[in-house]
């Protein structure tokens, strides 16, 4: 098991997969209206930051996973207790991404469907490919998540010719502040959720590049965010993005004779998929070090169950999601993808110096 | 042995799984065939006088439609079409109010065109229209129309023989206004666009009933606040999408001596702008720059020296010139309601004023004189240059 590796390229797809799954059908940073772009920029200048720290992390711990490096710097039992609380994170967050996915396919596709079932057969796929091993995880993201971006190329290049490509104007009518609350949760959904791959890093063959990698990926899905943003707007115009439920669906409606829809829905599959596979894998590698079991394998099925359960039960209905996402989320998630991590950072440095000044 | 026993036994629990997965590719959770739907091609929307909501469909009959375009048709034959209406509290439960007199489930993906009565329209479309954007059957391309003089149910009742289904008949026609220029193409989703935010005043194309068995797409109608505030006619509605850069080609006629010339706008190029003056709006500009070929001379003169064509190039820019002051004075004057979309001009790039001037838009809107510049070019004069002296 512990030889599985998987290459710099299928890192930066898997990271780029997972920075893509839930902004292709949410579009991020929307509360600042026209200047989500600004919001974009900002919050990705601190995403790329908060990547930093956590590929930091991973060099200056080669080869330790989340739960090493917590027991290394907090003690056994104090560590012990934080990656429980980070299992529960991971579960959690998956949770959220599979009823995200579940409501955007009730909403869009599927409409008479039950959720349970449509979040259900999804489960299952995924849960094969957990239990195929981090090796499989990386071939796929390597054969699929090329397709993201190919996609949004499409609906991009169809849509050119009813663009309004003064719509973003003007800057800053609302002041600062929405954009700044905006450019906040843009930092911890997507880039703060990066750090579950502290569980993967120490997969990774050459650890050299590391930060190279995930700067470069982080940079490139600010860009991608930024594009996107100003086809959805200049489409759109900006009443309508704040208004649609699901943006990216909503642009795909409007191509002139033809229905693309679906192009969305495997866009989603992909990066959701990827996302949901990351987090179940993380989680189910967390729990069988902390419990000392030898295959997480064993607890895959377990743990998805789990969140399929916990993802139908855990919001009433939709607005609540939207509105958890965006108000509750960025700041439930301050401990686990700054707080800790900054520590452990911190921690880190001061043992690496030691060691280097004691030899 | 033993061993290649049991992988076999594997493989057929997996062989018997994938089997059982079959079952699963049957088809979609919610499927409607053709036989278990009413196709809509058409949808209407009125008011009653104790304000519900009626409801106007035209539905299509596939085996009829092909017996027609066949040519088949005996005498007793089925119509292709029929209408049916019902009133309701919202349009939703119109829709479904209406599976008490049809018996099919309405299908609205086909639709083709949404016409509006004149009365919903006086009352306020703003509110009827959320259904159609947010039910996931619509296409946001459909065409929206509002009926003038007339009502959908006149419209969809009437029987044409110009093509089987009478709303595939009118999106053609407004779909022809590429090269008339004389009604505006509005889609679902341009209207949804043009209806946000509070500066932006909005323009619908109009029908009207032309005889027993045609209808006519001409001009258009001007909302301000979403209520119907008036018409313009075909000219008022070319000026307007003059400035509005929709038009792609139209005929503009343009006295000469005592006859005239009716010029072929082959590109057109509109732009609207406004003027400051010591930190004041002074005034709102439209700038058109068209292209244009002779297409007709009726009457006798020449065309063979370089200033006759420099002339005309003139008369055609005042004739437009015209047009675009006819329409943004009308709007102005009459009806104030800013369907050019200067306050979401000023908005976006004068956005320190427009926060001052927001509240009374209309009013300062209505007031500020107008600057029209039209750059009119004319290129080619056709086949022969001068007609039968």
């Amino acid at each position: 098991m512990e030889k599985e590796r998987i290459s710099n390229i299928q890192l930066f797809l898997h990271l780029s997969g997972f920075l893509f799954g839930s902004t292709v059908i949410l579009s991020p940073a929307r509360g600042a209206k026209n200047d989500a772009w600004l919001a974009i920029l900002l919050g990705g200048a601190g995403g790329v930051l908060l990547t930093w720290v956590y590929a930091a992390l991973a060099t200056l711990n080669p080869s330790k996973t989340l739960v090493d490096i917590l027991r290394e710097k907090f003690g056994n039992i104090a560590g012990s207790i934080i990656s429980v609380l980070y299992i529960w994170y991971f579960i959690h967050l998956t949770s959220l991404v599979m009823r995200d996915f579940g409501e955007f396919i009730c909403t869009a596709t599927f409409p008479q469907t039950p959720m349970i079932v449509v979040i259900g057969l999804f489960a299952i796929v995924l849960v094969y490919v957990v239990n195929s091993g981090i090796e499989v995880m990386g071939r796929l993201g390597e054969l699929l998540v090329p397709v993201i971006p190919i996609v949004i190329g499409i609906i991009s290049l169809s849509l050119i010719t009813t663009h309004d490509f003064t719509a973003f104007l003007p800057i800053l009518e609302n002041g600062m502040e929405p954009v700044i609350t905006a450019a906040f949760s843009f930092i911890s959904l997507p880039f703060g959720e990066t750090v579950v791959f502290l569980m993967l890093f120490k997969h990774l063959n050459k650890t050299d590049k590391l930060k190279k990698i995930v700067i470069v990926t982080a940079i490139i899905s600010v860009i991608m965010g930024v594009l996107v943003f100003f086809r959805d707007i200049s489409v759109l115009g900006s009443d309508l993005v704040t208004r649609a439920t699901f943006v990216p669906h909503l642009v795909s409606l409007l191509i002139p004779g033809l229905n693309v829809e679906p192009l969305v829905d495997i866009n989603l599959l992909i990066g959701g998929g990827v996302k949901i596979s990351v987090c179940i894998y993380a989680a189910a590698r967390a729990v069988s070090q902390v419990a000392h079991i030898d295959d997480y394998r064993k607890l895959t099925g377990a743990i998805t169950t789990f969140c399929v359960v916990l993802s139908l039960w855990e919001y009433e209905n939709q607005i609540e999601m939207f509105n958890w996402a965006e108000k509750v989320w960025p700041y439930y998630s301050i401990p686990f993808q700054i707080i800790i991590p900054l520590l452990m950072l911190l921690l880190s440095l001061r043992s690496g110096k030691r060691k280097s000044t004691a030899s | 042995m033993m061993c290649r026993k049991i992988k076999k036994r594997t493989d057929r629990v997996l062989i018997a799984c994938l089997l059982v997965f079959l079952l699963f590719l049957t088809g979609c959770w919610s499927r409607r065939d053709l036989t278990e739907i009413s196709i809509v091609a058409g949808i209407g929307l009125d008011r009653t006088e104790d304000g519900k909501i009626i409801l106007t469909v035209q539905v299509v009959e596939p085996a009829a439609v092909q017996s027609t375009a066949s040519g088949k048709g005996g005498s007793a034959q089925q119509k292709p079409v029929f209408a049916e209406s019902y009133e309701g509290e919202t349009v939703y439960d119109a829709v479904r109010g209406i599976l008490s007199v049809v018996d099919k489930k309405m299908f609205f993906g086909s639709a083709q065109v949404l016409i509006i009565g004149e009365r919903l329209a006086q009352d306020g479309i703003e509110e009827v229209l959320d259904y159609f954007i947010r039910d996931h059957d619509f296409d946001y391309e459909i065409y929206i129309l509002v009926a003038k003089d007339t009502t959908p149910m006149e419209i969809f009742e009437m029987e044409t023989d110009i093509d089987a289904i009478p709303s595939v008949y009118i999106y053609g026609t407004v779909d022809n206004t590429e090269s008339r220029g004389t009604v505006k193409k509005t889609m679902l989703i341009d209207l949804i666009k043009e209806m946000s935010g509070n500066e932006k005043q909005f323009a619908i194309g109009s029908i009207t009933k032309a005889g027993e068995m045609r209808v006519k797409t001409e001009g258009v109608a001007v909302f301000r606040d979403g209520k119907l505030a008036g018409w313009m006619d075909r000219y008022e509605t070319r000026g307007y999408l003059f400035a509005m850069d929709k038009i792609k080609n139209a005929i503009i006629n343009v006295p000469a001596g005592n006859g005239k010339i009716a010029m072929e706008i082959m590109r057109s190029k509109g732009k609207i702008s406004v003027e400051f003056n010591n930190g004041e709006l002074s005034a709102l500009i439209v700038n058109v720059k068209v292209y244009a070929n002779v297409g007709e001379y009726k009457g006798k003169g020449r065309l063979e020296t370089p200033d006759s064509l420099y002339e005309l190039e003139k008369a055609l820019g005042e004739e437009i010139r015209k047009e675009i002051t006819m329409a943004v004075e009308k709007t102005q004057k009459e009806y104030c309601s800013d369907i050019f979309g200067f306050g979401s001009y000023v908005r976006k790039y004068h956005p320190r004023y427009w926060k001052k001037a927001k509240r009374d838009w209309l009013a300062i809107f209505s007031e500020l004189p107008v600057i029209v510049n039209v750059d009119a070019k004319a290129e080619r004069v056709g086949i022969v240059m001068s007609p039968i002296e």
